[in-house]
């Protein structure tokens, strides 16, 4: 097993290698110039060229991609073309948002999808399994930017119950961190909610008619037990499964989440880097997005272990 | 809330800022957002006031010859920095040198410069070789850049090159700890600070602070901070959305006004290296379509209170403002004249590229007017919907079209920077030098020339008057319109007043 990960975790070197000249080059040939943002709109065009020249923005690609990842190699992701601070000190004031974020979302997802895809494949063909699958519809067609300022209406400014915006760290209190995160967990849980409700029901679904289901019923095994024992233990692997590749569509939500309730994430800090064009910024925001994805499935394939005794590695 | 908790509240003021400030160097920056944080942290040796009059601020007072071309100044007593060392004639000339690396006035003053002198701790002097009648205003000016004073060792930083200490001697201190870039800015009294005997006006006057802390909140979406606004979570919000204010102004615990009676310019810029707009007679035939009303609908709506009219370089309601040629942008819209002109000029249905930038609402909102203008004269518009970071790299490009080049691209000039010739880069029609679009006319800059070298308010409005004529003539660029915004704060913050910046000093909070 450790033997496994190791060799895993080798293997994320030449992934973040290939990330690494992906990124890099996609942001020398795509339009924009950081140097023009920076001058602003009243300056001249020998301002900016000069301000392109003290960025080294005008030197070769090869030179800027080698002087980058040699400093990356070193952990140094560089220093930010407009705050002129350091990227990893900037991903630090951020990351602490969009972790306890997408831990509270990933949270409220499973502790009401589960449950509700669980009941639904259960209730297979009746109201319960219609009202569920109609909830999975709506949390799947509707933007959460629309949920969110939904959420804001009703809960901030009508019952005066939460906050609109804003983040509190959990150092100063759980309540005071929760009380902020919440509509935004809502907000961007429901898409990633409705997705493993549908994939519970359906792989329940498929495990409720199996053969071994059925003995277990005829053996007169409880349907509670028979429920969370013998089939929601088989059909955990899709789940997890799903759950991991949701992970990415949680970045991307976080993004939009993050706007809409103020929350100084990495979400907002990858949109407003890639508005101005901050480079050094946008490739350590990226980099560090494509770690944690490769370590979100190093986990899952961890996980099918625990449900499948049959998987070893 | 406990009494004493309330007090502390009442202290701290909760800003939502028209932009992040995603870095804090005003001279390497001439974004409006940096050098509104700026004036909270540095001061300037003259400020304008409300009557766009330079009077002293950090300086005691000045001497000037009777050439103009020898000015001496004083600092006053008391100035420290946020360090605790005093404010010297050294570091206002490292400032000042610094500065006239980045600034169009700056530039005019390096060409005629014979020395910056410091005579002693308070005093320096600065030596021309022709009168240069503006020396207060360019010290004095709040347009970008202005001519901020800091220690000499920061001072000393390339024009071209980021300062990485934040030191000033304004009122307040910049807490660089808690600045969290793209979220949260925090700006701490100082409370060794000194103001100035006399009464605030912009940025004259004594900066007389109630406030212990302000802290700047960046919350990118509009809807978000009017709910803020609403909810009590912020205090005063800069630049609410447009379409929300009506919503604002109807809560009875927000108030509501017009943030700057100077407003802004809309400006439809053409490139004038590039066919068709290198003619004048195309620049002409666009000038007697183009509807301002319709512009100005696109951008703020239909109170009319909040926009006119404009056949005018300059601001309305300032000295220099004249209407002088300005008859082609009034009465009927001319599109018939507009088509027979462009045949004229041999228009013969060639790719207009348009750029624009759909991230900006008022330069998108420009752009899909510019669209249906062009079409209904006959032009052949390449509609470019582009970021403002690619707008911003697209049109310093003075390639031909078909190697990426451009042909018109919209943005808005801020009222208070469109008051004279100085601070005004657009107008500018000086060619390779000249603002983007590189507008060449020798009559033009021959006015602005009067400009700078008129003795008295009386020489300037007739240059002025000039200058509005050959340069409507000659089609610089093409105005859409004046329109103004409005701000938005909680009814328990007094003090906030028209500028066209946030003024915090005199702004209480019950």
């Amino acid at each position: 097993m450790f033997a496994y990960i190791f060799r895993r975790v080798l293997a994320t070197i030449p992934v973040m290698l290939l990330v690494a000249l992906f990124v890099f080059s996609l942001l020398y040939i795509a339009p924009g110039d950081p140097a023009a943002i920076i001058a602003g709109d009243q300056a001249t065009p020998e301002d900016v060229d000069r301000i392109r020249a003290s960025l080294g923005l005008d030197r070769p690609f090869v030179v800027r991609f080698g002087e980058w990842l040699w400093h990356v190699v070193q952990g140094d992701l560089g220093v930010s073309i407009f705050t002129n601070l350091p990227v990893t000190h900037m991903i630090s004031q951020r990351i602490e948002p969009t972790m306890s974020l997408m831990v509270l979302t990933l949270f409220l997802s499973l502790i009401t999808a589960i449950p509700m895809g669980v009941l639904a494949a259960w209730k297979h063909g009746t109201w319960v399994d219609r009202l569920v699958m109609a909830t999975a519809v709506f949390g799947f067609s509707t933007p959460v930017f629309v949920v969110g300022y939904l959420l804001a209406y009703i809960f901030a400014l009508e019952l005066d119950w939460l906050p609109v915006q804003g983040f509190v760290s959990i150092s100063k209190g759980l309540w005071p961190c929760l009380r902020n995160l919440i509509l935004p967990a809502v907000a961007l849980g429901l898409v990633f909610m409705a997705l493993i409700a549908r994939i519970t029901r359906a792989t329940m679904l498929d495990v409720l008619s199996q053969d071994y289901i059925r003995t277990a019923r005829a053996k007169g095994v409880g349907e509670r037990g028979m429920l969370m024992r013998h089939a929601l233990k088989n059909a955990a692997v899709p789940i997890v499964t799903i759950v991991g590749i949701g992970f990415a569509s949680l970045i991307g939500g976080a993004v939009v989440t993050e706007s809409v309730f103020a929350i100084p994430g990495l979400g907002r800090l990858t949109v407003d880097a890639i508005l101005r064009r901050d480079y050094p910024v946008i490739q350590g925001v990226v980099l560090l997005f494509s770690f944690m994805y490769v370590l979100v499935n190093l986990g899952v394939d961890l996980l099918y272990t625990l449900f499948d005794p049959r998987i070893r590695y | 809330m406990p009494t004493v908790a309330r007090a502390a509240d009442s202290k701290v003021l909760r800003f939502v800022p028209q932009a992040n400030l995603a870095n804090f160097d005003p001279i390497w920056t001439t974004q409006y957002v940096v050098r509104n944080a700026s004036l909270l942290v540095w001061e300037q040796l003259y400020g304008v006031d409300a009557n766009l009059t330079p009077k002293p601020q950090m300086a005691e007072g000045h001497e000037v010859s009777d050439d103009f071309k020898t000015w001496t100044f004083k600092l006053r007593t008391g100035l420290k920095f946020h360090d605790g060392t005093p404010v010297l004639a050294k570091d206002a000339v490292a400032s000042f040198n610094r500065w006239m690396f980045r600034d169009t006035m700056g530039a005019i003053i390096r060409k005629q410069l014979d020395a910056v002198e410091v005579i002693d701790d308070r005093s320096f002097r600065i030596r021309m070789n022709k009168p240069f009648t503006k020396m207060l205003f360019a010290l004095g000016k709040a347009s970008t850049p202005a001519c901020f004073i800091m220690p000499e060792r920061i001072a000393q930083t390339d024009p071209f090159k980021q300062i990485s200490e934040y030191v000033g001697s304004g009122p307040m201190r910049f807490a660089r700890d808690e600045w969290v870039p793209g979220s949260k800015a925090v700006f701490v009294k100082n409370d060794a600070y000194v103001p100035r005997d006399e009464p605030a006006s912009w940025l004259a006057g004594g900066r007389r602070m109630y406030l212990d802390r302000i802290e700047w909140q960046i919350l990118p979406d509009g809807a978000t901070a009017a709910a803020a606004l609403q909810n009590g979570e912020v205090d005063w919000v800069e630049t609410p959305l447009p379409d929300l204010v009506p919503l604002l102004a109807k809560n009875k615990n927000i108030k509501v006004d017009v943030a700057d009676a100077l407003g802004n310019i809309g400006s439809f810029r053409m490139n004038h290296l590039n066919p068709p707009f290198n003619d004048v007679r195309v620049r002409r035939a666009v000038q007697m379509a183009l509807s301002q009303p319709d512009y100005m609908r696109a951008v703020v709506g239909d109170d009319e209170s909040l926009w006119s009219e404009l056949p005018s370089y300059f601001t309305p309601g300032t000295p220099l403002y004249n209407e002088a040629g300005g008859e082609p942008l009034k009465g009927k819209r001319d599109i018939a004249g507009a088509k027979k002109l462009l045949a004229e000029a041999g228009y013969n249905g060639e790719k207009v590229v348009l750029c624009v930038a759909t991230d900006v609402a008022i330069t998108k909102n420009q752009g899909d007017v510019t669209a249906d203008l062009l079409k209904q004269i006959g032009m052949n518009v390449d509609y470019q919907a582009l970021d403002w970071g690619t707008v911003g790299q697209r049109r310093a490009s003075k390639e031909p079209i078909d190697k990426g080049g451009w042909n018109i691209f919209h943005t808005w000039h801020a009222g208070a920077d469109c008051v004279n010739p100085a601070p005004y880069t657009a107008l500018d029609a000086s060619g390779p030098t000249a603002w983007f679009g590189w507008p060449k006319s020798d009559e033009v800059q021959g006015h602005i020339a009067e400009w700078y070298a008129a003795p008295d308010l009386a020489a300037e409005k007739a240059a002025a008057v000039k200058i509005n004529k050959a340069s409507m003539e000659f089609v610089t660029y093409l105005q859409t319109g004046f329109f103004k915004m409005k701000q938005a704060w909680r009814n328990d913050v007094s003090g906030i007043v028209q500028a066209p910046f946030p003024v915090f000093w005199d702004v209480k909070k019950a």
